[in-house]
This record gives C-alpha cells, sequence and structure tokens, in this order.
C-alpha cells in the first residue's frame, strides 16, 4: 500500500489526534516486538488506518509510553499490545514481503537488486507472519498472482485488476462472530482497496505513458485518459465504503475514521488529479 | 429487545426534542435511498427497522408529549419488473440473495441478450463492486430499451456516482469557516480595514 489513506490533521480534534499518533507508534512497536528491526521499515499510514478498523468497537485506546524506534531517545505514547495490532503488524509483514518480491521480478536482475535483498531479509519474519495468518497469506498470493497475469495480457478492464487488490484488502479482516460488522467491514474494504489501486494508477499514469509500462487507465482509456469518468467511478467506490462504514460499529474511533474517510480519500484524490499528491506525500503529519 | 434509548444513542433523560432529532438524523442516516441496489440494502433496512421501533417504543412511552405522530413515510419498495422469461426472474431472486456466482452462470446460459439481459449483468456486475464493467452494461440495456424506467434509473443512479449518507461537520470542502474568514477580512479592507 501506498500512503494515500490519511487523515486530515487540521480537521481533527486533539485527542483523535493523539489516538492516530498512539496506534501509528503502537503498530510500529507491535511490528518490531514480534518482527525485529527491519519490519518497522515498512511501516506506513494505510496499515495504521486497517487496525483502526479492526479494533473492536467497545475496546477502548489504552496507551503507554515506550521507546521510539525512529528516534530511541525519547519516549512517547503508544497504543499497548492487542488483535488489531498484532493483526495488521503481520499482514503488513506478509504485503511488503510479496510486494517486494513482485518488484524483484518486474525490475529485473540489476534495477531489481534492492527490493531483491530486502525480500531475503524479510524473509524469515515473513514465515512467521504467513504461518500465524495462512488465509491472508493465500489471498495475497493468489491474487497477485492473477493481477499479474492480467498485467501481462494488457487488460483493459479497470474493474477486474482492481478487484484483486480489493480483495487482498477484504482479506485484511479476521472473520468476527458479528455478522452484521463482518459484511460491512468486508464492503468498506472492498471498495477502499479499489479505490487506492485506481488512484495510484491515476498517480502513475504520467510516468507509465513515458516509460511505455501497463497502467490500466491507459488500456481502458487510452492516452488522452478520461479523468471525469474515472472520477465518477471513484466517488462511486467512496460513497459504497461510507455506506458500509455507516452500517459498522467503531466506537470511540468513529470521528478519527470519519476523518481520514470523508475529509483524508476525496482530498487525495483531488491531489492525484491534479498532480500535486508527490507534495502532500513529502509532509509529515507530525513531526517527532 | 435492547433498550430503545441506546439504539437512539441517547440518555433516558433526553427531551422530547433531543428524541426527535437522533431519530431524524439515524432515520437520514439509513434511509434506502442511501442504499439503492447496495449489497448491504438488507442490514440498512433492518437496523432502520430497529430505529423505527424503538422511536415508537419511547413516543407511546412518553405519550402525551404531543409529537408522536412524527414518522417519516419510507414506502420504498425495490422495483420488480420481470415480466417475460422465467430465467431471469430466476436471476433476479439470486442477486437480491447475494448469490453472485449462480446468477452468472445462470447468465451464460441464456441465450437471448437483449435489454434485460444487459440490465441483469450489470446489476451483478455493480454487486461485485465492478462499477465500470456496470455502468457499460446498464447504458447497452438502456440504448437497446430506451423508454424501461427501471434501466434508466439505474443509469442515472450511476450517473450521479450513487450516494452516501454524510456525517455533519464531514462534508467535501469543510473549510467553510476559513472561507467565512477569508470573506469578512476582504470585506474588512473594503471598508477601510482598522479605520472602519
Amino acid at each position: 500500500m501506498f500512503g494515500y489513506v490519511r487523515p486530515i490533521q487540521p480537521e481533527l480534534k486533539c485527542k483523535d489526534f493523539d489516538l492516530y499518533k498512539a496506534t501509528y507508534c503502537g503498530l510500529c512497536r507491535s511490528m518490531r516486538q514480534r518482527y525485529g528491526l527491519l519490519a518497522p521499515m515498512f511501516l506506513n499510514f494505510d496499515f495504521t488506518f486497517l487496525t483502526l478498523l479492526l479494533w473492536q468497537a467497545e475496546e477502548k485506546p489504552c496507551t503507554c509510553r515506550g521507546r521510539c524506534h525512529a528516534n530511541p531517545l525519547i519516549k512517547k505514547p503508544m497504543c499497548e499490545d492487542s488483535p488489531a495490532l498484532a493483526a495488521a503488524a503481520d499482514e503488513s509483514v506478509i504485503l511488503t514481503y510479496w510486494k517486494l518480491r513482485d518488484s524483484a521480478v518486474d525490475d529485473g536482475l540489476w534495477r531489481g537488486m534492492p527490493a531483491r535483498t530486502l525480500a531475503l531479509l524479510l524473509k524469515r519474519s515473513y514465515r512467521r507472519a504467513a504461518a500465524l495468518r495462512p488465509a491472508f497469506d493465500a489471498a495475497v498470493q493468489e491474487n497477485l498472482r492473477a493481477l499479474w497475469q492480467m498485467e501481462q495480457d494488457g487488460s483493459s478492464s479497470i474493474d477486474r485488476t482492481a478487484d484483486t487488490f480489493a480483495r487482498i484488502l477484504q482479506a485484511a479482516a479476521p472473520k468476527g462472530e458479528d455478522e452484521l460488522q463482518n459484511r460491512a467491514l468486508e464492503q468498506l474494504l472492498y471498495h477502499v482497496g479499489r479505490w487506492i489501486y485506481l488512484v495510484d494508477a491515476r498517480d502513475d499514469f504520467q510516468d507509465d505513458l513515458s516509460n511505455e509500462c501497463y497502467n490500466p487507465i491507459l488500456c481502458r482509456y487510452g492516452e488522452e485518459g478520461n479523468d471525469d469518468a474515472l472520477r465518477l467511478t471513484l466517488d462511486h467506490s467512496l460513497n459504497l465504503a461510507y455506506s458500509a462504514f455507516q452500517l459498522g460499529e467503531f466506537g470511540c474511533r468513529s470521528a478519527l475514521l470519519e476523518n481520514i474517510l470523508y475529509l483524508g480519500l476525496p482530498l487525495v484524490q483531488r491531489s492525484v488529479f491534479e498532480g500535486s499528491f508527490k507534495e502532500i506525500k513529502k509532509q509529515k503529519i507530525w513531526r517527532n | 429487545m435492547n433498550d430503545p434509548y441506546s439504539i437512539l444513542g441517547i440518555p433516558q433523560t433526553a427531551h422530547d426534542d433531543e428524541v426527535k432529532k437522533a431519530y431524524r438524523d439515524l432515520a437520514r442516516k439509513y434511509h434506502p435511498d442511501n442504499y439503492q441496489n447496495n449489497p448491504l440494502a438488507d442490514l440498512a433496512e433492518e437496523k432502520m427497522k430497529e430505529v423505527n421501533e424503538a422511536y415508537d417504543i419511547i413516543t407511546k412511552m412518553r405519550a402525551g408529549g404531543g409529537n408522536s405522530n412524527y414518522r417519516p413515510n419510507n414506502g420504498y419498495q425495490q422495483q420488480q419488473s420481470s415480466a417475460g422469461n422465467p430465467s431471469f426472474a430466476r436471476v433476479r431472486n439470486m442477486i437480491n440473495m447475494g448469490d453472485l456466482v449462480s446468477a452468472e452462470r445462470a447468465m451464460m446460459e441464456i441465450q437471448t441478450k437483449n435489454g434485460e439481459w444487459y440490465f441483469l449483468t450489470g446489476s451483478i456486475a455493480y454487486r461485485k463492486g465492478w462499477l465500470d464493467e456496470a455502468m457499460q452494461n446498464y447504458n447497452i440495456a438502456c440504448q437497446m430499451e430506451p423508454s424501461n424506467m427501471e434501466y434508466r434509473q439505474a443509469m442515472a443512479m450511476m450517473q450521479r456516482g450513487g450516494g452516501a449518507y454524510r456525517p455533519r461537520g464531514q462534508q467535501q470542502g469543510a473549510m467553510d469557516s476559513m472561507d467565512c474568514c477569508t470573506t469578512l477580512m476582504c470585506l474588512n479592507c473594503l471598508c477601510g480595514g482598522n479605520g472602519c
């Protein structure tokens, strides 16, 4: 995943901002404890969002103070270990590993060297994570393989290519006991996944055009692209994600999730269309 | 049944107006219009029913409060116009049950590719979240049978980009307060700034 799912800080209440930071730091700590020093390098905002979604609605956030991974001299409030953090940490290692393997293959012998090295270093962590979450691991492998095949065939369907990534994200929610919550989460994650894939494709559009790489939007709409049609389908996906979100229970995390979904995603979408997302990406949401 | 007050998310001491407001907000949130063709429509309907019941119980308990009659009319029913071909009726049933795999298989076996065939193919795609293909199929259905209201409604929904409830304060471009400030500042300048 690529950092498209982020909160809009000026619109957040202080307590929600603190909750976001504590979740982010808690995820980092969880990854470090479970998988060692390399894993937290792959920490990102998208998995923080996933953690927030996976938390049980009635569970209140407990924070403790721990040392920051990036700067061990300071201590920071972090969420204490919980099943949601563990799931997000495991899944992030699995997805990162397969994405590294993918880019190692795509980039060839020399340019794929860094990715291949990182994948090799991450392999032991991956094995452990895959043993803990076999269903997610299988879903990632199956869908990335399907996606790779469609890329080879030059598929011109934005639905089918996005479907693979959407299914990966959908598989990231472990089945709970509440059937309503399961269904709501599944649809929410499916459409956020679809949105991420297509926004990423739009973001890479110019690069892929000049490098003559595969891009689903290029194949669907041609070299001119069709931003109006794409915007419509992206907005529609967001609306379906919203309608699912309204049916789920997210307890004290609702306000923060609302900020990410209703303000963060549309803003990122707009900036990707305008070509200014690269600037936003560089900005940190907070300073150390 | 659970405590009707907790369903509406208000304390038992809430004032009648607060009850009404909470009810209105929830009714707006779960309104069937927000869940047209949505795979989660049944869940929204259940929630809506719960909210309606809770509101009824509270207003009955408080009878004499004078505002027990408010209840928007939800006479919304999904249109079903499957005259003619019985296989299409079967496919419609499967789609409504959420059994998309069987529905797709049944569609493959149908030879006559008329407007309804494209409409149902579009509906299956929509349920899967394949919005682009849904739109293409709805479009063909509309072109083949331009007078069919059901197809045109589906197409119109796609052209609107669907719809969903937005909580208060989370409207897109929620920078209104800032715009307001800028306007005031501009006005202040026009009036001669501090000298005004």
